[in-house]
């Protein structure tokens, strides 16, 4: 039903941070079959036990549409924001990725993560741990750049987003 | 000073706060402290059922019979998760219910406890909203919740699971002022003006509008079925009413020119194929009523009032939407229609009437008499005739009965035709009807079965023996899984797999072991008498009336067709094969 031709949408969700609420987020994509590309949550404002969750969703404007409504009558959503359909935005996902260093390559890697602008979390003899954010074009062609040497393995985050401008997902 | 109170007990006070007078429910281990509460005190009746199941539809019944939230008790593991049916039911058909479900001590969840079943994981989906209360300071908070988005916005089940211990935990109760807020839930949307002018121009305009009024208007409540009517007679428009909207405003009217969809009248799905402006009231486009979407009025601008936003733009695209309650729409509406003076020429829609009352010459819904066996559909004329005076309360199970009843039988006030339309579950029509009956003691509330249907809940007869409960039971005996027969003979060759009914009960004999009367009639010259003596009897009646095993019910869509392409009648073919498309369609 949803082919690669329809645009993503960033879908910014504020949630009351309660036991079972991404589970319901979760099941109404799954139970209505509707598509996750990536999620992020977590807690965004603990004195009001809110969560911000983010999902990365495609589909006709028709299922958007109804995927939001369907969102919004959640009793734990208190709002959702379609970032993009605001003017501008911003998206970055974080990767964290375990390379196995050996003599020959280790200055090599290093010059290549200061150029990509990277940051190296730990290093040790056989290997090194480097943390890298950006937009999800970014990160994958980071990752088919670092191919090239030993990747041990890695860890990439759901996207977080946020429009310019002013504050739209509290009421 | 406040009183410290178990949480069973404020359990019972949260309920009467609620002006709660009836639950229907089954005890066991894990709501024992609610039950011993219950024992306690004398505001708040308790119907036993006979399998938690009943006790939902019932509370479905009590619920869409009055417009209060129906209550529902149960214990943990499988008394709850015996409830799931009926939470389906009742999310699909908008019901009010909130089930209270008990569950094993907090400390034993997860561990694969005896009686343990993740209900509030398994619930989910089908329920508006549930809580799993892990602190006794949560529970007066979670009731009252439960209560509030169960009545607001589109009505709805609710779920509250409360762990064993936490029932035995003391805190203090306050009531429900006091209780922390918990109304961030605010779903009634007033609309606004612009919208209403802009609806009053396309009413204004139309010259084959057709109204097509669901069982929101019913939700809405009366106010809503008052000015509905109203504009109905300002306009002069014709009127179509989905299976759950029937009653919303008088079916012996002569705007209402029939159900539409599936099993809809002729003119009712001819003049909403044809029409050039839909007036969508409460419903949500069903595929039971739209049959081929691509095919579905393809001409017709279409106005969508509405209070539930994911029903707009679902499966058909509308062009003018309005959020809000029905009510509250509809007197805006004749506000401005009156502030306006504005009036509805009746001569604009004239020859969109004569059109329409040709259709109706059609007589779509005439069947094949006859003097030696009792058509379901006479029965039904029948029952009707025989009962129009005393305003019956019907309720239905599922299948060509529940057709041949919303076909056939008159609804002139709303909340007097409780039929399970969404999920479409067998078994739902006794039990509702307990319900129905236990909220209206004196009034004649009759269920209208098939032989099928009734044997799914056909345990509840305990139930209206202990409560004396006066519910009558019309079953429309064919031997048949009817509606199912009637699809296997139409898509599948005539090989009838698994749809007879063999080796069924004596009814007569099965009514008098449960206290009841049995009634048994097969000739069509004892059917008045039958539904004299029925109506008569001041106890439960079953009335087995032995019906014409061959008879289907007609007009039908096939699935995968659209409104203009009917077969009216058991001599009217299908044009060609049924598409692939269509075949895989339930």
């Amino acid at each position: 039903m949803m082919t690669e031709s329809h645009p993503k949408h960033i879908l910014s969700i504020m949630v009351d941070n309660e036991p079972g609420v991404l589970a319901r987020i979760v099941g109404l994509f799954s139970g209505r079959g509707y598509n996750i590309e990536s999620l992020s949550v977590s807690e965004v404002d603990s004195d009001r036990f809110l969560s911000r969750v983010t999902v990365v969703t495609s589909g006709t404007k028709n299922i958007i549409d109804q995927i939001k409504a369907q969102v919004r009558k959640l009793i734990p959503v208190h709002n959702l924001i379609d970032i993009t359909e605001l003017k501008s935005f911003i998206g970055k996902e974080l990767i964290l990725m375990k390379l196995d260093i050996k003599q020959k390559t280790v200055l090599e890697i290093h010059k290549h993560i200061k150029n990509i602008g990277a940051k190296i979390l730990f290093e040790d003899k056989t290997v090194i741990i480097v943390e890298f954010s950006g937009t999800p074009i970014e990160i994958s062609s980071l990752i088919k750049k670092m191919k090239v040497y030993n990747i041990v393995e890695l860890t990439r985050s759901g996207l977080v987003s946020m429009a310019l401008g002013k504050d739209y997902i509290r009421r | 000073m406040m009183k410290k109170l178990s949480g069973a007990r404020i359990v019972i006070e949260a309920l009467i706060q609620e002006n709660v007078k009836v639950i229907f429910g089954y005890p066991g281990g894990a709501v024992l402290p609610i039950y011993d509460e219950l024992f306690k005190q004398n505001k708040i009746r308790h119907i036993l059922v006979r399998h938690e199941q009943a006790a939902v539809h019932a509370a479905e019944g009590y619920a869409r019979s009055t417009g209060k939230v129906g209550v529902v008790l149960v214990t943990s593991g499988p008394g709850a998760t015996n409830t799931v049916t009926g939470l389906t039911d009742a999310m699909m058909d908008s019901v009010p219910v909130v089930c209270i479900s008990g569950q094993v001590p907090t400390h034993m969840i997860g561990n694969d406890a005896f009686q343990e079943a993740d209900i509030v994981g398994i619930t989910r989906p089908c329920t508006k909203h549930n809580y799993l209360v892990k602190e006794i300071s949560k529970l007066a908070e979670s009731i009252h919740s439960a209560f509030h988005i169960a009545k607001n916005g589109r009505p709805g089940p609710v779920l509250v699971d409360i762990p064993k211990d936490i029932q035995t935990f003391e805190t203090k109760y306050g009531g429900k002022k006091h209780t922390k807020s918990f109304a961030f839930y605010k779903p009634n949307i007033k609309p606004s003006l612009d919208t209403i002018v802009k609806f009053v121009n396309l009413l204004e305009e139309s010259k084959k509008p057709i109204f097509y009024v669901g069982g929101g208007v019913i939700n809405s409540g009366s106010r809503a079925s008052l000015y509905l009517k109203k504009l109905l007679e300002i306009t002069g428009f014709p009127c179509t009413q989905t299976l759950m909207g029937l009653g919303a405003t008088p079916t012996s009217d002569d705007q209402f020119i029939g159900m539409l969809g599936m099993h809809g009248t002729y003119e009712a799905n001819l003049s909403m194929n044809k029409s050039d402006l839909m007036i969508c009231i409460g419903a949500r486009f069903d595929d039971r009523i739209t049959g081929k979407v691509s095919g579905f009025s393809p001409k017709s601008k279409k106005v969508h009032l509405d209070i539930d936003a994911s029903s707009f733009n679902k499966s058909v695209n509308v062009d003018l939407l309005i959020q809000g309650d029905l009510s509250k729409i509809l007197e805006m509406t004749l506000k401005y229609i009156e502030n306006k003076r504005i009036s509805f020429s009746k001569e604009k829609i004239s020859a969109w009437w004569i059109q329409i009352n040709k259709w109706r010459a059609k007589n779509c819904l005439n069947y094949e008499n006859s003097k030696s066996i009792i058509k379901p559909q006479y029965a039904l004329q029948r029952l009707d005739f025989l009962t129009k005076h005393l305003d019956p309360f019907i309720t239905t199970e599922v299948g060509q009965h529940q057709m041949w009843a919303a076909q056939f039988l008159t609804f002139n006030k709303p909340k007097h035709w409780m039929t399970s339309g969404g999920l479409g579950t067998m078994g739902y029509g006794l039990p509702a009807a307990m319900g129905v009956q236990i909220a209206h003691p004196k009034d004649l509330v009759i269920d209208v079965a098939g032989e099928a249907s009734i044997l799914m809940n056909i345990q509840e007869m305990s139930t209206i023996k202990q409560y004396r409960l006066p519910v009558k039971i019309f079953i429309l005996n064919n031997h048949y899984m009817g509606m199912v027969r009637q699809w296997q003979e139409l898509l599948h060759g005539n090989r009838l797999s698994e749809s007879y009914m063999d080796s069924l009960p004596d009814f007569v004999k099965l009514a008098e072991s449960f206290g009841a009367t049995g009634l048994r009639v097969s000739k069509p010259g004892e059917m008045d008498d039958l539904i004299k003596e029925m109506i008569k009897i001041k106890g439960s009646v079953i009335c087995d009336v032995v019906v014409d095993p061959k008879e289907n019910c007609f007009p039908m869509i096939p699935s995968g067709s659209s409104h203009d392409q009917m077969l009216l009648g058991p001599n009217d073919k299908l044009e060609g094969e049924i598409s692939e498309e269509g075949m895989v369609l339930v």
